[in-house]
């Protein structure tokens, strides 16, 4: 029997080998479904969704770290960098 | 060291059980964060907590965090954690159940954990429907939608969560919704920190089930259906009734301080064979 991958593993080597340069934001793509939630909440429009049919950051310096993404991500896949994720002033959640 | 990992990490069981079984776009990964949030910032150790489920798509979800877990028989999340309770008093006691799983089998569970006032954290995920078993009705559909089983529409009126566990005696009850991510945080926050039986109702989506027999589009859709069709109670109590009309209400709804069941069953202990120690 083949032994099943560790995908938990995969998301460590990951952010080992991330250079310190690197975006606020990040993605973890082994673990993201590509609902499109981070996509479309994104106040700065930040993310996009790729041909891969997971969620991509393409414009990194228009992020405010909100960390919206991160917080309605369901699957754990959007990290925005930081100790803790900061505290948002907007109490209600959202951009409206 | 990896420098680069989310704080929420530790507490997941994130290398054997990773990616997890819900849809994409399922609200439940958004509870459950906003737990890990909750708990993070009550600076609470991993050991002290006790995470009961029943069965269903909430109920994987102790399956997925690195506290005491203890996965039960369906419904019957509240009856093995008012036991895990009451012989280590010492436990943080968390039930996670979706709607099927609190309101239909498990109703009399609910009922009773509240008017006892047991000490423990209900976290009730409303999606609408049993979605694992392929999107049935349950108490909560609201009356008028379609699901697997009612493919005219549903007949009978829905059980409004917060209100029955209000009148069944809850310390605390409160709903959110996973749109409204921060404020659910806080709320979660808040009744983790008290005592007694709390109730925090999560509205969710479940575009897979729910949403396509309802033809609410997907999880983005419905995440937005969320945003417009919840209201907070402290906006909704400002506006006149028409413009509330058809909106769910969400906000604490009770924050009473009445007394635990561990603490009165100690004071009994105390009254009646006193000096023995526990």
């Amino acid at each position: 029997m083949s032994e099943r991958p560790v995908k938990g593993q995969a998301v460590e080597e990951h952010c080992k080998t991330e250079d310190e340069k690197a975006p606020a934001v990040h993605i973890f793509p082994e673990w993201c479904k590509g609902c499109g939630i981070c996509v479309a909440f994104c106040p700065k429009q930040v993310l996009e969704m790729g041909k891969d049919q997971k969620a991509h950051v393409v414009h990194p310096e228009k992020c405010i770290e909100c960390a919206l993404c991160a917080r309605r991500c369901p699957e754990f896949a959007v990290y925005v960098s930081g100790d803790g994720i900061k505290e948002s002033k907007n109490k209600d959640g959202g951009e409206k | 060291m990896p420098a680069r990992l989310p704080y929420t990490y530790k507490y997941l069981r994130a290398k054997k059980k990773f990616p997890h079984v819900w849809c994409p776009g399922c609200g439940i990964g958004i509870v459950m964060g906003s737990i890990i949030r909750s708990i993070d910032s009550l600076g609470w150790e991993l050991d002290d907590i006790l995470m009961v489920s029943g069965i269903g798509c909430t109920s994987r979800m102790p399956v997925y965090v690195d506290f005491n877990t203890l996965h039960t028989t369906h419904g019957r999340a509240l009856a093995f954690g008012t036991g895990a309770k009451m012989v280590n008093p010492r436990l943080k006691v968390l039930a996670v159940m979706g709607d099927g799983d609190s309101m239909a089998i498990g109703g009399n569970h609910i009922i009773h954990a509240a008017r006892r006032n047991m000490d423990i954290t209900a976290i009730i995920v409303n999606n609408n429907n049993y979605g694992m078993t392929g999107g049935q009705f349950s108490p909560t559909t609201p009356q008028g939608a379609k699901t697997a089983t009612t493919p005219y529409g549903m007949i009978e009126p829905d059980f409004d969560v917060c209100k029955l566990t209000e009148a069944a005696g809850a310390n605390f009850v409160a709903r959110g919704d996973v749109y409204h991510v921060i404020e659910l945080d806080g709320i979660i926050k808040k009744a983790l920190s008290g005592s007694g039986f709390r109730v925090v109702e999560a509205l969710s989506p479940c575009p897979t089930n729910f949403g396509r027999a309802n033809k609410q589009g997907d999880a983005v859709n419905m995440m937005e259906l969320l945003r417009d069709e919840t209201i907070n109670i402290a906006q909704a109590s400002k506006l006149p009734k028409e413009k509330t009309q058809g909106k769910t209400v969400r906000g604490i709804f009770v924050d009473r301080d009445g007394m635990g069941y561990t603490e009165r069953y100690q004071k009994l202990c105390d009254r009646v064979s006193p000096g023995v120690k526990k």
